[in-house]
């Protein structure tokens, strides 16, 4: 099959008083129609930036892109803004981390959903609020009619949350990519938005890119998933295969890190030493060195290229160490 | 909602019965000038002048005089006569109130129209040579003195003393119902002297506040609904920004509508500021107690409509 | 009229506009023929019709000419009233008679004064008849109420036989005036004073006031009568049928039109003008000043160009200009009662440094009139028998420029032995803010600082310094620098009594600023106002100019030009008693 969207060797800078940072530094992956994949890493890490950039969202004076982003066909990176404003909210629909502050707070749930249903629509108003209320249906409102007069501040955070879901379904897009979706909601209400989310996808056939810091969010949901760190892939495979056979330091260090009810509580947290690196004057070699503790003296003068981590296989690492020595216990 | 106003009207009333009582006070116990004896001529006539004082009530003691007045305000809507010219300050202050209207309504709406399309386009061009020019012009524009404007616009533009004779000078205003076309070519300058600080400063206010706004998450995804830019602009983000600018129109105008004193000095426009400055220059009580509970008013009142008018723009204040 | 009131609104519109109009110095030098003076003998002939601007930057003190008393109020009263006696442009001293038919009749005791008048002088609509004796009469009546309140009524007409009584309220009507027939008016009086009355008659408080009409007006508390008022003049107030005005709006204009009921062959004006509007609130003189003298058809009202706009004028179009002496001085007041200034020496010693040429230039300098050396000014009757423009002869005043030497001598003469003042305590000294005023009195101040005085220098609104300063004793302000007089009528008492009588010093309202209290002075003045005969009371008037000048109470530093402006396509003709346009005589051209 082939797939839906295809990055290759994605590039983002920007220049800034200070430098210039280099916010993603050459990514490349594919999504498949109907599959989730998963990107996972520390904020400034360029999971972000990089999907923002797909969605057109980042072009400017002072930024640079490279690389291309091909979505059915088209490349997204080259397209103008007239092509990309038609596909925004049509085709790729994007949901954010702060449900709150990414609903206008002066107009209404109703007013909001209509007009991202509008854009892309010739219909009635009458039209379109009766669809946004099956919308607010679908996502597991309940008196979806009277809720479309509510204004987001009356709703709880796991309600607003489903409405920006329910906006970014509305046009039944082929791609959705939701950034740190759960990252501000109580820990139950975020199970039920994953599983929310899930469902809708296996309904609606949606491929999802999901972005976030938490392995216990895409353990859930992503079939497939791509470590990130200093604005490049580390390490990228199947769900299953990445937490029964974690390669890359840091990905081993993300995993230790987890907060387990089943360890001694006087055993204290294993975080990852040290601090994420500045996208400006970033690490020589492999940025993850300063805080590696396989580290070794090629790392800090060699930059790791992302190959498989064994022959033929689809687990891709970006390590100088050999796969025996990354096996082995930290 | 409704209880709401019902409590602010109340609270109206007793501001203003505060206002009249302070500039009573104010007046009445550290005048700086006797009217009685302004009134009486410059003969030494004793009896004249103590004759004049019980004509005009001053010597009473002063709760005597401030319950008259309250007591003719309040049931006949009597403002008194001025202690000046005799004439009735209700019939001063009414007849000059239409040309501090025209005056401000004008320059309001001129200031709004250039503040906030000003501000928008240095906000959606930030950091641009148009930005930097527009906000460095409204510095200039906020420094400036009224009265020198005015002065400047005259000795340019009038067409009887300035060096490019294109607009009518200084008391050429005529009213509305007289003469639109003079009427409204006497106010041009006027209201563009007025306008500029205002506009200037609003343009400033809006460019920060909607450079602000448009860095919020809700404007993100507004465009990655797919919205045009100019939707996003003006109907997401203006919206946001222009919320403080009401709350300072509302006020800015209610502060004019009860006269502004230099531009109607300069121009010699004969509305309320005028009035209320000469008043205060012949101690004049009854004149100044008029205008200064005018201007209170409409100060108050420009609040309270302020105040409700942000509960609609603003659904979140809106349950308290 | 008042002691000189120039708008202080124009006076801090000038201070700000100075700033845009570049400030210029005047010079020093006296010049020997006076550019922009009006001739001796002006034009009187001119072209009918057309519209006059009167350019204003205040309103009038009272629109009912039975209480006017400003300069600016008469030029519209000459225009719209006829008083017994007028003055016509060119003699500031003798009036003329307007409604009587000839001079004044004075007994020779001088406590009756006998007036005839004509009886083909009309009101205008809706009185529409002809006035008689008894509307004179009840005009001044009117002029003692106190819902009218006319401020010189009393000075000048006080002694009448029977107002004492009308102003209790005992009686109806004033005893002491008689009207024996509709044309004859007679004023019997308690005292000698028939001179002074026959002169206070040429002021528009005998303007005939119909009782019929007005009484029902003068019944409201304040007087209604003003905005109701008829005229017998050439021009009218625009009213409506009823007779309310429709022409006066208070503080914005006042429109004069033709009165139809007036007849040309019955009165000495011509009436040139069709209309007359005065447009009032030009605050900012300089820009007023300019407009007039770039339009068309304006004159100035109640202010004159500031001295950066006059020299331009006398530079450029001096013909645009028209100087008069104003009737009237400026004098440096100082407290006879209070130390030092209680000591004669000490006084001449200040009269005899003050530098009255520095003075003078604050005003606009030697183009704005002569150095003053006594009190009554020039063109008044009295003035040359008080010595004229060189004076009286005392040496403290011989030196327009100052003498700091005869001052020290004075100094010593005085108690102070070093010649400077060795005192310590400051002396107040109480001045208006703003403009020319703030000037002349820092100039003042300066003055006294040359013989070691230290005068605390505190400057106030023009209404305040009056009426809070320097007209209550109480204050004890010792020195009050903008202080001056103006004439009331052509009569030198009216120059000298208010303002140095010992008896006309009072609580509240004191004109007599130096507070002088001399009982030589004092009985001399009691004697000089019951002379009668112009020639003798000018005599006994100068003489005691010169008594009051050897008091030294205050320093006369200029008899003042008033400068008037008119547009160049104005013929305009200058009244010499007010010091303004004659609006009954000018025209367009």
């Amino acid at each position: 099959m082939s797939a839906l969207l295809t990055v290759n060797d994605l590039k983002v800078s920007f220049n800034t008083e200070d430098g210039v940072v280099h916010a993603v530094e050459g990514v490349s992956y594919e999504v498949e129609p109907g599959k989730t994949l998963g990107i996972v890493g520390e904020s400034g890490s360029g999971k972000t930036v990089g999907t923002l950039t797909i969605m057109g969202l980042t072009r400017a004076a002072n930024t640079q892109i490279s690389g291309q982003a091909i979505f059915d066909g088209e490349d997204l990176l080259s397209a103008s803004e007239q092509q990309m404003r038609a596909i925004r909210g049509d085709e790729i629909a994007m949901i954010f981390q702060d449900p709150l502050s990414s609903l206008h707070p002066f107009f209404t749930i109703g007013a909001q959903l209509v007009e991202a249903i509008r854009v892309h629509n010739k219909v009635s108003k009458a039209a379109a609020r009766t669809r946004s209320a099956e919308l607010l249906t679908m996502v597991g409102l309940s008196d979806a009619r009277d809720r479309l007069s509510s204004y987001p501040h009356e709703f709880s955070g796991g309600m607003r949350q489903r409405v920006m879901i329910a906006m970014a379904l509305a046009n039944e897009p082929r791609l959705l990519i939701a950034d740190e979706p759960t990252t501000a909601l109580d820990v139950t209400v975020q199970a039920q938005i994953l599983e929310l989310i899930a469902e809708l996808q296996a309904e609606t056939g949606t491929a999802m890119i999901i972005i976030t810091h938490d392995l216990g969010v895409v353990a859930e949901v992503a079939d497939e998933i791509a470590v990130m760190y200093a604005g490049r892939i580390v390490e990228q495979a199947s769900a299953a295969e990445l937490f029964a056979n974690p390669q890359h330091p840091y990905t081993r260090g993300l995993l230790a890190s987890i907060p387990r009810l089943d360890r001694d509580r006087s055993s204290g947290l294993d975080p990852i030493a040290g601090r994420p690196p500045s996208l400006i004057a970033p690490p020589s070699g492999c940025a993850f060195h300063p805080r590696c503790p396989r580290a070794f003296d090629r790392c800090p003068a060699e930059l790791p290229p992302l190959e498989p981590a064994a022959a033929g296989s689809e687990h891709l690492v970006a390590c100088l160490l050999s796969p025996e020595e990354r096996s082995v216990k930290q | 909602m409704i209880r709401y106003i019902l409590r602010r009207l109340l609270w109206v009333v007793f501001l203003l019965f505060a206002v009249s009582f302070i500039t009573f006070v104010i007046f009445y116990l550290l005048p700086s000038a006797d009217p009685a004896a302004l009134r009486a001529g410059r003969q030494p006539n004793p009896a004249l002048v103590a004759s004049i004082r019980h004509q005009l009530g001053l010597d009473q003691p002063w709760y005597v005089q401030y319950g008259r007045y309250m007591k003719n305000l309040i049931f006949h809507f009597d403002f008194g006569f001025s202690y000046q010219n005799g004439v009735p300050v209700r019939q001063l202050i009414f007849s000059r109130l239409p040309a501090s209207i025209s005056l401000a309504a004008g320059a309001a709406f001129l200031w709004l129209v250039v503040g906030i399309g000003v501000g928008i386009i240095a906000a959606v061009r930030p950091r641009t040579k148009l930005d930097r020019a527009s906000m460095g012009l409204a510095l200039v524009g906020i420094s400036a003195p009224v009265y020198w404007l005015g002065l400047v616009a005259l000795y340019l533009f009038s067409s009887d003393i300035g060096l490019i004779p294109i607009l009518p000078g200084a008391n050429s205003y005529v009213p509305l119902s007289e003469d639109p076309f003079a009427w409204f070519t006497s106010l041009i300058m006027p209201w563009c002297v007025l306008a500029v600080s205002f506009a200037a400063f609003y343009s400033r206010l809006l460019r920060g506040n909607l450079t602000e706004v448009l860095n919020e998450d809700y404007i993100r995804t507004a465009r990655a609904k797919g919205l045009s830019e100019r939707r996003v602009v003006f109907r997401h983000g203006l919206r946001s920004a222009i919320t403080p600018i009401v709350t300072i129109f509302g006020l800015d105008l209610g502060i004019l509508l009860g006269g502004a004193i230099l531009t109607e000095t300069v121009f010699n426009i004969p509305g309320i500021g005028r009035l209320s400055y000469s008043s205060i220059v012949r101690s004049d009580l009854p004149v100044i107690q008029g205008t200064v509970l005018l201007g209170a008013f409409f100060i108050v009142f420009a609040n309270l409509f302020v105040d409700i008018f942000y509960a609609f723009l603003d659904p979140r204040v809106r349950y308290e | 009229m008042k002691s000189i009131r120039v708008c202080s609104a124009a006076l801090l519109a000038l201070m700000l506009s100075l700033t845009v109009v570049a400030c210029g110095s005047s010079s020093s030098s006296d010049t020997s023929t006076k550019v922009g003076a009006v001739p001796a003998e002006q034009s009187l002939t001119g072209k009918t019709g057309g519209n006059l601007t009167v350019v204003a930057s205040s309103d009038v003190d009272y629109i009912d000419p039975g209480a006017a008393y400003y300069q600016f109020t008469f030029m519209v009263t000459t225009a719209t009233q006829r008083a017994l006696y007028s003055f016509g442009p060119d003699d500031a001293v003798d009036a003329v008679p307007d409604l009587a038919t000839k001079a004044a009749d004075v007994s020779s005791d001088g406590k009756t004064v006998t007036v005839k008048i004509r009886s083909d002088v009309k009101f205008s609509p809706p009185v529409d008849r002809a006035a008689t004796s008894a509307d004179v009469k009840y005009a001044i009546e009117r002029a003692f109420l106190p819902t009218v309140a006319n401020g010189y009524a009393g000075a000048y007409f006080g002694d009448i036989i029977g107002v004492q009584e009308f102003q209790d309220g005992k009686a109806t009507e004033i005893s002491g005036i008689d009207t024996p027939d509709d044309t004859t008016i007679v004023f019997n009086l308690n005292r000698g004073t028939g001179g002074v009355v026959a002169g206070a008659l040429a002021l528009p408080i005998s303007a005939p006031v119909p009782k019929e009409y007005a009484a029902k007006f003068d019944a409201k508390n304040p007087s209604t009568y003003g905005v109701n008022q008829v005229a017998t003049g050439p021009y009218m107030i625009e009213a409506d049928a009823k007779g309310a005005l429709t022409g006066y709006e208070p503080g914005k204009k006042i429109n004069l039109v033709r009165n139809p009921n007036w007849d040309r062959a019955t009165d000495f004006r011509k009436a040139y003008l069709d209309t007359i509007k005065i447009e009032e609130g030009n605050d900012d003189t300089t820009v007023a000043s300019r407009q007039i003298l770039s339009g068309n058809g304006q004159v100035n009202g109640d202010f004159g160009p500031p001295p950066p706009v006059l020299k331009q004028i006398v530079n450029s179009t001096p013909d645009q200009l028209a100087l008069t002496p104003s009737g009237g001085l400026r004098y440096v007041s100082l407290n006879t009662t209070l130390a030092p200034f209680n000591n004669l020496n000490v006084r001449k010693a200040v009269l005899a440094v003050f530098d009255r040429e520095a003075m003078r230039a604050t005003r606009g300098g030697p183009l704005l009139g002569p150095i003053a050396n006594h009190f009554i000014p020039p063109a008044m009757g009295g003035f040359d028998e008080a010595g004229g423009l060189t004076g009286t002869g005392v040496d403290f005043l011989k030196y327009p420029k100052g003498n700091l030497a005869l001052a020290k001598e004075y100094m010593k003469k005085g108690g102070f032995p070093s010649g400077m003042y060795t005192g310590s305590q400051q002396l107040l000294m109480v001045g208006t803010s703003g403009g020319a005023a703030q000037k002349s009195s820092e100039v003042a101040a300066a003055q006294l600082e040359k013989l070691g005085f230290k005068p605390k220098l505190r400057l106030v609104t023009q209404d305040s310094m009056y009426t809070k300063f320097c007209n209550v004793p109480k204050a004890k302000v010792v020195i009050c620098p903008n202080v001056g007089w103006l004439k009331d009528f052509a009569d030198p008492q009216t120059i000298l009594d208010p303002t140095f009588n010992g008896k006309n010093i009072v609580d509240v309202n004191n004109s007599n600023w130096p507070q002088l209290n001399v009982a030589s002075v004092n009985s001399a003045m009691d004697s000089a106002e019951v002379v009668v005969g112009a020639d003798a009371r000018n005599k006994a008037w100068a003489a005691i100019d010169r008594q009051i000048t050897a008091q030294a109470p205050a320093v006369p530093w200029i008899w003042d030009d008033t400068a008037n402006i008119r547009s160049t396509n104005v013929a305009g003709v200058i009244n010499k008693f007010n010091s303004n346009w004659d609006l009954s005589f000018t025209s367009l051209k």
